[in-house]
């Protein structure tokens, strides 16, 4: 019984990292499909609209959400950077079931996905960035 | 003539059976890349280009494949090193720069810059024009065309064929009646698709006067590889006179041909401008003779050629939404034609 109490403690001491590893790619999804979304509506509805002197308004809004975008995704990054631990012990590898290496897997695996999220992010807006005009 | 070349080259290594299989290899390598340089001045090629759009793609593509061929050699070259010429074990931090920098830090920079560049390409190819718009429908399986003049004059209807004048950027607009076509004139830019519904915007800037072969590039029902056009670009002046006269309505002579397209009812379908044929539902015909093809780009504008298609064009184009007249007599055929021949 209290085995199974200790167990349970451990675990939900990483809840909070499980939810972490999740929220990078989200905020890439979330970023991807608001992009495109808003890239097809505004075009569709007020092509001319401009923001910030004579730049497409839709250019401004999307490269403005990339940065809140980035800005998360940096934080995150750079938390489960601190929780991976890497650059204490030089050790990537966690293999044993232990509450140490559980927590460091999972610091490394969200920064990892941190790192991917933030290059997704960077390729949505490119075209943003680069293709000018909505035609 | 690219299909012809690389058949010859086949054959030239099958006739050597007892080539080693490296011989082999070199020969198929030599005979591919002699079959793209074949390719090269052919009128409908990408890599021939006679345009600033063309260009410019042509030259992402090569790079992009110089740029891929490096890489493939690179990192072989380094399969072959730590397999076969220096099979040794490698520390721990060599491994980890190698696997870090060459497999996320490298790609990245790499595909970064290619991308960007890539990208950057995309709005010169849809830069606003010098006043002339062709507008182009895609149908079932040919092609309408209206030309909006750069001094505002009236639209002038076409169809089946594209003139642009050298030097100058046109501006494209691409629509489609029932499904999806695309736009493609290789030698002169990249391809848009046309959509119903919608108009897509390209423009084209042709630099050498010549005749390009375009193609419907998206699946558009039985005979979509059927639905060709020609793209001739004249120099300037010679446009400007080329479409006041494409603008001018027809004189058709009358006689036996006019009775004909009268008696058939081709009038319900085809409009020459000039008469009282006014339909819309088939190409316009007012010019059809000094079309440079016949019937979307796949047959030559001659008299034969039109008989042929007049007698059964489903036979010529599977599936083509014209009926057939293989009840007129080769006779009356020849002098449909001929007549159709001299609406230049
Ligand atoms: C039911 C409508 C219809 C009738 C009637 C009809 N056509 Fe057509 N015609 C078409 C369509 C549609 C096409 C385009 C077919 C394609 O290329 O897929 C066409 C194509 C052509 C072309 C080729 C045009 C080009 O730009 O190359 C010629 C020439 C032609 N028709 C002549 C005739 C003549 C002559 C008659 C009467 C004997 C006739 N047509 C009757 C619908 C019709
Ligand atoms: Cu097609």
């Amino acid at each position: 019984m209290a085995e199974r109490k200790q167990l349970h403690r451990e675990f939900s001491e990483e809840l909070s990292s499980l939810w972490r590893i999740a929220i990078a790619p989200s905020v890439w999804a979330i970023h991807f499909v608001a992009s495109y979304g808003l890239a097809a509506v505004w075009c569709a509805k007020w092509s001319d609209a401009t923001l910030l002197g004579d730049v497409s308004a839709w250019r401004v809004l999307i490269c403005g959400a990339s940065v809140v975008a980035l800005g998360i995704i940096g934080w995150i990054g750079w938390k489960a950077w601190r929780q991976w631990d890497f650059l204490e012990d030089w050790d990537y590898t966690h293999p044993l079931a232990t509450e140490e290496d559980r927590h460091e897997f999972l610091g490394h695996a969200a920064f990892l996905l941190a790192v991917l999220s933030a290059v997704g992010v960077i390729a949505t807006t490119l075209p943003a960035l680069l293709i000018s005009t909505c035609t | 003539m690219c299909v012809r070349r690389r058949r010859e080259w086949n054959t030239k290594s099958g006739a050597a059976p007892h080539d080693g299989g490296m011989k082999i290899r070199t020969v198929a390598l030599a005979g591919a890349l002699l079959a793209l340089a074949a390719c090269e001045g052919g009128p409908q090629s990408a890599l021939a280009p006679a345009g600033t759009d063309a260009a410019q793609i042509a030259r992402i593509f090569w790079v992009m494949l110089i740029a891929a061929a490096i890489l493939w050699i690179a990192l072989n070259g380094l399969f072959a090193f730590v397999t076969r010429i220096h099979p040794r074990p490698i520390s721990r931090r060599i491994a980890e720069t190698l696997i870090i920098g060459g497999g996320i830090v490298l790609p990245l920079i790499l595909l970064g810059t290619l991308l960007t560049w890539g990208l950057r390409a995309m709005p010169d190819q849809r830069a606003p024009g010098d006043g002339l718009t062709v507008r182009v429908g895609g149908e079932q399986w040919w092609w309408r065309v209206e030309y909006l003049p750069a001094d505002g004059g009236p639209p002038v209807r076409s169809a089946n064929e594209v003139r642009l004048p050298a030097g100058l950027r046109t501006d494209i607009e691409l629509s489609a009646a029932l499904v999806i076509h695309s736009f493609w004139i290789p030698a002169l830019g990249g391809k848009m698709d046309m959509i119903p519904g919608r108009v897509n915007r390209m423009s084209l800037a042709p630099t050498e006067p010549g005749t390009y072969r375009g193609q419907c590039a998206e699946f558009c029902g039985l005979s979509h590889a059927l639905m060709a056009l020609n793209a001739v670009v004249l120099p300037a002046d010679e446009f400007d006179a080329w479409l006041s006269a494409e603008a001018a309505e027809a004189d058709p002579p009358d006689g036996p041909g006019a009775d004909l397209f009268a008696r058939e009812g081709c009038g319900g379908c085809h409009a020459i401008r000039g008469t009282e044929w006014q339909a819309q539902v088939g190409p316009d015909l007012t010019h059809v003779g000094g079309r440079t093809s016949l019937a979307a780009g796949i047959l030559p504008m001659t008299e034969e050629a039109l008989a042929g298609w007049i007698r059964n064009p489903d036979a010529i184009k599977p599936g083509a939404e014209m009926p057939g007249y293989d009840h007129l007599s080769p006779e009356e055929l020849t002098t449909l034609a001929r007549w159709l021949m001299e609406l230049t």
